[in-house]
């Protein structure tokens, strides 16, 4: 009876915790749509609620973590999501499919996708893939390999590609015993292979490392219905992102306490934030500004490789509407606050 | 002597005995666990076996302690995951139990609704989880749909074959009688029945924990699922593997629970069970007896 009265509790706290209802009161829940869980990977999210400055903006974030094989866009338009984590693929793909969506600040402005190879290969660069078999961590990856075999005048058809999915092992694997000349992937899942002795060598080719990459995108026609937590919940994005710029240790500090399977191992945490810091620190002035430029110039890849048939006018979809609130905060007061957090916790 | 007292005494006598096969079995399977693991343990410190897929087991040991002692995280993972299980397994249960029976005694509804459902179950559920969480949105409720669609056959197939397969000479033979169609329930279907659909009630438990894999894969907030995707995206497979047998023991865990839940509802189908009932009866007429 005790046991059955334990259950019921656990599927009451289940429908209740992964829900996507508020529960504390006076906070606006922020339904946020990404690929992880609180991670290492989105530091600036674990910053952020450590110091409680999600909610000193009134706002708590709702993480929906989700499988790829999920339709991101889909849960914006449906309103069960108010803000996606979106790449730039998926974006232009989504707005040249008709979807109402609008950019409104870059997490990642130097892209954590890439293409590695064994550190022994002889592949040295995308050139070299030619007629070979490429591995993808997953689909999402098939268009950022268009782009970059699209760099020297490859396209898809000139190499074979296999999903290996997103197992540690299986990628090892497939790197370590040469069963793929080279996997097109993500940052993170180069770390847990280097950090067990697996020694990767990048041949991404230079003119997409500049690409911006997970993007936050909301419906355009909420954009002005949002506007108070969006700036809010942007504001105490940029500022955990700030955080890392001056005290990576008490950033450190914070993950360890927020994802500990992530920290189990001291170095593969270490190595994880360090890449992490250098793909989520803005290089714009204003953090998660939207680089218009940018943006231009990578479309003709993304057209070439297929993903979209034409380019899109940049002023379609993105909306840097949020990014001077975002940006509106006093960086002495954000060090004040990291040194009463490390006083207090470290 | 009362042959009631006789065949307690004559338990009472097997019960050493029982104790020492229990004690003699449980040994024989520790010493086969033990030989595995040392033989494991053995083959990846000789390299014989891959330690990317076999981790160490004295690691294994070792994430066990960090995972549940000295870190602690996996406890609300296992939380809300066995919360989900149970809620989907129940869901399904009774969805799976109720509609078999409304279709088992129906003809009409068993003709219009068992191809339906039929063909529902040719189609494979993991490949429309991705769906129902689009459609019933992020949370448990999609979680649960998945896990109550897991669920949901094994109990409906058993309850149907259950009541449909109620042998006609018998329902022949009350119906002569005169029997009420409550009695003939009572009397003759649910005693065929109880037992097919406790074993659909068994597939469907563990059907339940597959179902909470795949939901937590795909919808990776919190939850055990998602740890161990945690843990395998980082390559730390010995804190997996800990994850990996933690379910496995849940599993076992559940099964035997199943068992014996199967014998206490359904006693009469086992061997024990009519034992047990005989014995009491005969006390009773025994008691009667001697008043």
């Amino acid at each position: 009876m005790k046991l059955a009265k334990i259950f019921a509790a656990g599927a009451v706290a289940a429908m209740v915790g992964t829900g996507g209802a508020a529960s504390a009161q006076d906070l606006t829940t922020v339904n946020l749509i990404n690929p992880l869980p609180r991670s290492t990977n989105f530091y600036p999210l674990v910053v952020a609620e450590a110091l409680g400055y999600f909610a000193d903006e009134g706002v708590e974030v709702n993480v929906l973590p989700s499988d790829t094989s999920i339709p991101y866009v889909a849960f914006l338009q449906n309103g069960q999501a108010d803000v996606a984590m979106l790449d730039p693929v998926e974006t232009l793909s989504a707005v040249a499919a008709g979807s109402e969506i609008n950019t409104i600040y870059e997490v990642m402005q130097n892209a954590p996708e890439g293409i590695a190879t064994p550190a022994g290969s002889d592949i040295d660069s995308i050139d070299d893939l030619e007629g070979t078999t490429v591995g993808l961590v997953s689909d999402r990856d098939r268009s950022f390999l268009q782009a970059a075999l699209n760099t020297v005048g490859l396209s898809i058809d000139d190499v074979d590609t296999v999903v290996l999915g997103e197992s540690g092992p299986t990628l090892a694997a497939a790197m370590r015993d040469g069963n793929v000349s080279a996997i097109s992937g993500a940052a993170p899942d180069w770390i847990a292979l280097m950090v067990n002795g697996i020694e990767v060598r990048m041949i991404t080719p230079e003119e997409l490392l500049a690409s911006p990459a997970n993007t936050f995108a909301v419906n355009a026609d909420r954009v002005e219905e949002l506007r108070d937590p969006m700036e809010g919940f942007l504001r105490a994005w940029s500022k955990g992102m700030y955080v890392s710029t001056f005290n990576v240790d008490a950033v450190a500090e914070m993950l360890r306490s927020a994802v500990p399977a992530e920290w189990e191992n001291e170095e593969a945490g270490q190595l994880f934030l360090e890449m992490s810091i250098g793909m989520n620190v803005s290089t714009t002035e204003r953090l998660g500004d939207l680089q218009r430029d940018v943006w231009t110039d990578l479309q003709p890849q993304y057209v070439e490789a297929g993903a979209i048939e034409q380019a899109i006018p940049v002023d379609e979809f993105l909306n840097d509407t949020y990014i001077d609130a975002a940006n509106d905060f006093s960086r002495d007061e954000v060090e004040e606050d990291v040194e009463a957090w490390v006083a207090e916790n470290m | 002597m009362a042959v009631a007292e006789e065949i307690t005494e004559a338990g009472a006598a097997d019960a050493p005995r029982r104790g020492n096969v229990w004690r003699r079995r449980l040994l024989t399977h520790l010493a086969i666990f033990l030989a595995i693991v040392t033989l494991w343990e053995t083959g990846v410190r000789a390299g014989w076996l891959d330690e990317l897929f076999f981790p160490r087991p004295t690691d294994i040991l070792v994430s066990f302690w960090r995972i549940y002692i000295s870190q602690g995280n996996v406890w609300y993972h296992l939380y809300i995951s066995l919360g989900l299980v149970l809620a989907g397994f129940v869901g399904g249960s009774l969805l799976g139990v109720g509609l078999g029976a409304i279709v088992g005694f129906n003809p009409l509804m068993r003709r219009f609704l068992q191809p339906y459902v039929i063909v529902l179950e040719a189609t494979p559920r993991i490949a429309v989880a991705p769906l129902l969480i689009a459609i019933l949105g992020f949370g448990a409720q999609s979680k649960i749909s998945i896990i109550v669609l897991v669920c949901f056959f094994a109990p409906f197939i058993n309850t149907l074959s259950g009541v449909v397969n109620v042998s006609p000479e018998k329902l022949e033979l009350f119906r002569s009688l005169g029997v009420s169609k409550l009695q003939t329930l009572r009397k003759l279907v649910l005693p065929d029945a109880v037992p097919v659909i406790m074993a659909g009630e068994r597939l469907a438990m563990t059907a339940a924990l597959t179902g909470v894999l795949v939901a937590e894969f795909i919808q990776r907030d919190v939850g055990i699922g998602s740890l161990i995707l945690t843990y395998t995206r980082n390559l730390n497979m010995a804190s997996a593997f800990a994850c990996i047998f933690t379910l496995t023991i849940i599993g076992f865990a559940i099964f035997k629970g199943m068992e014996i839940a199967d014998k206490r509802i359904a006693f009469w189908n086992h061997e024990e069970g009519r034992e047990r009932l005989s014995a009491r009866r005969r006390r009773a007429f025994e008691a009667k007896g001697r008043a």
